[in-house]
């Protein structure tokens, strides 16, 4: 009879796979480990422009959010 | 395969050890071997304590099995691969949580993790040989051909014979030779007594044997 503990080897990943799983696992454990100004910091050097205006942005819509927000909820 | 890391922490002996057999398995032939189960306590203590390196090599000493214990419990390749990610982050960010217990082996938590995973995502799917009619991955450099063939119709044949198993069935015998546990872990993993687990194991795998022979051997059954 079929040696079921043998067959049960070719179920292991190929390369291929090992690699995606390892990438994706590996990223988000990063990504998790990675402090936010960290993350600043790296979109800062790879994308210098596009992070300033991202962070002026930001900046700007919580100023403008701001007063809006505080006449909405005075108002109802 | 993962990008190569060293040990972090000054005084790291055990890792730097293990790292030595972590390094040759990625980078020659080398066998993979299995840790000894104190090896492994004292890798999830530095694991907890922030040491990448014990982190990786917890990684390495159970993705395989996790990989090929939710691929016996799933339809595809895909889905084993979505669990086993799934799987293998909980329990790389739940470390805190594990609890030793004596006689309960470390890769029982992490099995039983795997189990919950595939469990909870896939449960009202059956394992099938493909659902997107894709291609198998080419076999590696050097590997014979006619023996890459036989694996694949082996592999093909123990999923179509899991595949047709009850589900209570086909999640304990994956996790008795996927998974590789005893009997009362497998009974603690899915809420039995070690005796019935036994029993079912064995009824399980002369079935599943069986099928598989028939699976491989259509003309041989049919005399």
């Amino acid at each position: 009879m079929n040696d079921v503990g043998d067959a049960w080897t070719t179920l292991e990943p190929t390369l291929p796979q090992r690699q995606r799983i390892d990438a994706q696992v590996f990223a988000w454990l990063e990504a998790r480990d990675t402090p936010l100004a960290v993350e600043w910091l790296r979109l800062f050097k790879a994308e210098p422009f596009s992070a300033a205006g991202l962070l002026a942005t930001s900046a700007v819509s919580l100023a403008a959010a701001t007063p809006v927000f505080w006449l909405a909820f005075g108002l109802f | 395969m993962i990008a190569a890391a060293t040990p972090d922490r000054a005084g790291d002996s055990l890792l730097a050890s293990l790292w030595t057999a972590f390094s040759l398995r990625h980078g020659g032939d080398e066998p993979f071997v299995p840790l000894a189960e104190d090896a492994i306590a004292r890798l999830v203590e530095q694991a907890r304590a922030g040491a990448t390196g014990a982190r990786q090599l917890l990684y390495e000493q159970h993705v395989d099995r996790v990989f090929r214990t939710v691929r016996g419990m799933l339809r595809s390749d895909a889905d084993a691969e979505d669990v086993t990610q799934d799987a293998m982050l909980t329990v790389l960010s739940s470390l805190h949580t594990y609890r030793p217990r004596p006689d309960v082996r470390f890769a029982a938590w992490v099995m039983a993790i795997a189990a919950n995973t595939a469990r909870r995502r896939f449960r009202r799917r059956r394992p099938e040989l493909t659902e997107t009619g894709d291609l198998p991955d080419i076999p590696a450099f050097g590997v014979d051909p006619a023996e890459a063939l036989d694996r694949d119709r082996q592999r093909r044949a123990l999923l179509v014979a899991l595949a047709e198993l009850p589900d209570r069935e086909r999640e304990v015998i994956t996790l008795r030779y996927g998974a590789d546990l005893n009997a009362s872990e497998i009974g603690a993993a899915v809420g039995a007594g070690s005796a019935a687990i036994r029993k079912m194991l064995e009824r399980t795998r002369v079935r599943l044997g069986a099928r598989i022979d028939e699976l491989l051997n259509p003309e041989g059954v049919a005399r």
